[in-house]
């Protein structure tokens, strides 16, 4: 039930430097976002299906092979055991080649067995001509069929199988692929071919399976480049670190401590609704389990009431009809007044209002995410081409309609996670907290603004008679409206990521309309002190010390906005200026 | 025969009974050192008899050993286990199930019933301790209703004895 007590996951929120292979050539991009198409501009992450990744495979088996001058089947099997990164496989056999071999179980040049007209197999026991008889390159010869009941046991026990050695006790030679196919069944080569496959993305630290059910591709992300949000080709999005669905701009901690809080509070919820009443003063649930209806509260409450009434003992007595008794319930339940579960519902609903309210707003905007994601598909499948029948307009001249719709799915999506944020931003951060429910207030309605103008206004075209002049002015209010949302929504999301520490007046502008370069005004929360010069007179809280410095500007105490105008009214929240309680502030 | 529950057994495949014929008809002709296979007509579950070797702990003390054989014996490891008393050793319960890795994990269908003879009668031998495995009490409670060491997930971490 507390917010505190599920503060239990940590790690994975900060960016991992890595050095792996990562491509660190990747700066992040700064020019103005604004006559951006798609938003994610600076892909750092490719999507593979199975044919890409098989090829992607192959490229790199291809180059150990070569570089190391080995079969295909050797440098596959010292690919997997540094887990297919080229690098590490190269930087370790150049460093000391003999104990990666005996590491991997790789022979320098096959060991000639004498060879016999006839053999005994080491497993069955059975002696055979010798060309029935095979063996890996440490020449322990078995016959067939129990190198494939080796082999298929391995296999049906799962991924192992990779790693396969010789049978023989005293051998650690690698069992390959090409033995595999020269031996195993079809089924079991299938598996093993799978296996090889799946290892490549789950073992690899720049890939991953999309996370989406039933999705089958994959994600090549280029480490340590920046933005974890991921939009596969099944039109999922979803977070490389933690693999929830997209959630910025809150961090992966937050995200796995509000989903844990979802799923335990709804079974929560339900229980407390339906065995527990609140203690009227103190509003901790209480479940009563025997005795009479007079309720003490546990300490430090120590609330006396009356279980039926919830009303005060003090109240009671004889006058209420005695002691075990309560003739204001009976009474009122008789009027009608009583209703007994909706009453319940009302108090329990009381302890759990703050989480609630969140709780609503994140689903709606789900919810709401959920159905502008249809329409937007219902719009490239069937509107679009009557649209353009209507207007007489070619498709590709209404490329602006879907790009508004996927702004409108991503700004839900952003919107609906700002409500997690306001969940946790701690109460006692006052001016932090109006700042944030402001920049959310007008993300919300601006949102809004461009919702209804691509949904109402849009249907109007559809359904007129024919082409109407008024066509163009809606291209470009819709276009507007798109371009004026994605800028303030990017700048909400690089706002609530750097913990509103560093908002600068850009993000205030950006709200208004229009941007400056967005991006460049707000400083990334790792620059640090560089930005102190402008933002300390702005940083939420801090008013009192710093907002008259040359007696121009005054910010305002509650949502931070900066003022040039002698008012006394703040534009942004209509907050008072108190200038009695900061005698430092010009007057 | 009918001593401790016998494994889930489906009889043994072609494959294991010819494997194990072979097997029984070497060790009668050369056994490990040390052992004794008592004579029966079940060919899917052998009992062998272990004498303490000589200059070790387990001098003049003779145990039982009990292997069952699983019907793709040898692709699966047997199951191997001590009759009572089993001997007291920080490798193997009161129970008699024993944590060696070769009878689990690092089984391969190349060893044999003599090689993993062997292989118990080294781990006895190197003991320097008669002492239960700290964990017996607690392992032993959990394997109540005659579940296989093979059911066990075990953690190899002393190769010392």
């Amino acid at each position: 039930m507390d917010s505190e007590d599920d503060d239990f996951h940590s790690g994975g929120t900060g960016m991992e430097s890595d050095e792996g292979d990562a491509d660190y050539g990747f700066v992040e991009n700064d020019s103005d976002d604004s006559d951006d198409i798609i938003y994610h501009r600076h892909q750092n992450y490719t999507i593979l299906g199975e044919h890409d990744i098989i090829r992607l495979q192959m490229e790199d088996i291809n180059r150990v092979s070569q570089v190391l001058s080995m079969s295909r089947d050797d440098a596959c099997i010292l690919l997997r055991h540094y887990k297919w990164s080229v690098n590490r496989v190269h930087d370790e056999w150049f460093a000391d080649e003999e104990s990666v071999r005996k590491a991997v179980g790789l022979l320098e040049k096959p060991i000639e067995m004498p060879r016999s007209r006839e053999m005994t197999c080491g497993i069955c026991f059975e002696v055979y001509p010798c060309n029935r008889m095979r063996s890996a390159a440490c020449g322990h010869h078995f016959c067939n069929s129990c190198w494939e009941g080796y082999i298929g046991t391995s296999i049906n026990d799962g991924p192992g199988c990779l790693m396969l050695r010789c049978p023989d006790p005293d051998c650690s030679v690698a069992i390959g692929q090409g033995m595999i196919n020269v031996v195993a069944t079809e089924e079991d080569k299938k598996k093993y071919a799978r296996y090889l496959l799946r290892s490549y993305i789950e073992d690899n630290r720049k890939t991953k399976w999309c996370p989406a059910p039933g999705c089958e591709f994959a994600v090549d992300f280029v480490l340590g480049s920046g933005s974890y949000d991921i939009i596969c080709k099944c039109s999922h999005s979803f977070c490389w670190n933690c693999t929830e669905e997209a959630h910025r701009p809150v961090d992966c901690r937050t995200v796995a401590r509000w989903i844990l809080k979802n799923s335990t509070e709804s079974e929560n919820m339900n229980w407390i609704l339906a065995n527990s009443k609140p203690c009227p003063k103190c509003k901790r649930p209480i479940e009563k389990n025997q005795g009479c209806m007079h309720i003490t509260c546990t300490p430090p409450c120590k609330f006396e009431f009356c279980w039926l009434c919830l009303g005060p003992w003090s109240d009671h007595g004889e006058k209420t009809g005695g002691f075990y008794a309560c003739n204001r319930y009976e009474a009122a339940k008789q009027e009608g007044m009583y209703d007994e579960t909706e009453r319940r519902r009302e108090m329990a609903k009381n302890s759990l209002e703050r989480y609630t309210h969140y709780y609503e707003r994140w689903a709606t905007n789900q919810a709401s995410r959920q159905k502008a994601l249809s329409d937007l598909q219902d719009m490239q499948a069937v509107q679009l081409e009557k649209l353009s029948d209507k207007q007489n307009q070619p498709e590709s001249q209404l490329k602006f309609i879907i790009e508004a719709w996927l702004q409108i799915v991503e700004c839900r999506r952003v919107l609906k996670w700002t409500y997690a944020y306001g969940y946790y931003l701690p109460e006692s951060e006052y001016a932090k907290r109006e700042f944030f429910e402001y920049l959310q207030g007008e993300a919300e309605s601006g949102l809004e603004r461009l919702h209804q103008c691509a949904e109402k206004e849009l249907q109007g075209f559809i359904e007129a008679e024919g082409p109407t002049k008024e066509f163009n002015d809606f291209r470009t209010k819709l276009a507007g409206l798109t371009s004026v949302t994605r800028n303030y929504f990017e700048n909400l999301v690089r706002a609530l990521e750097t913990g509103l520490n560093d908002v600068g007046p850009s993000s205030h502008l950006a709200a208004c309309s229009r941007t400056s370069g967005s991006g460049g005004s707000i400083s990334r929360a790792k620059s640090g002190k560089s930005k102190v010069v402008r933002s300390s007179a702005f940083r939420p809280g801090g008013p009192s010390r710093s907002s008259s410095d040359d007696g121009t500007h005054w910010s305002c105490g509650r949502c931070t906005f900066v003022h040039v105008n002698p008012s006394n009214i703040c534009q942004m929240c209509g907050h008072q200026r108190q200038t009695c309680a900061h005698p430092s502030d010009n007057q | 025969m009918t001593s401790t529950s016998s494994p889930s057994t489906k009889a043994l495949s072609k494959i294991a009974c010819n494997r194990l014929q072979k097997e029984l008809a070497e060790w009668q002709v050369n056994p490990p050192f040390g052992f004794k296979h008592k004579i029966s007509d079940n060919l899917q579950r052998w009992i062998i008899e272990v004498a303490g070797a000589p200059g070790t702990l387990y001098v003049s003390e003779t145990y039982q050993l009990q292997v069952d054989f699983p019907e793709h014996y040898p692709m699966e490891a047997p199951q191997v286990i001590f009759l009572q008393p089993a001997p007291l050793h920080p490798h193997i319960y009161s129970n008699g199930h024993i944590c060696l890795d070769i009878l689990y994990d690092s089984w391969s269908p190349a060893m044999t019933v003599s090689s993993v003879c062997i292989s118990i009668l080294s781990m006895l031998s190197s003991s320097t301790v008669k002492q239960r495995p700290p964990d017996n009490d607690r392992y032993v409670r959990n394997c109540q209703n005659g579940r296989s060491p093979k059911e066990t997930r075990w953690w190899f971490h002393d190769d010392k004895v």
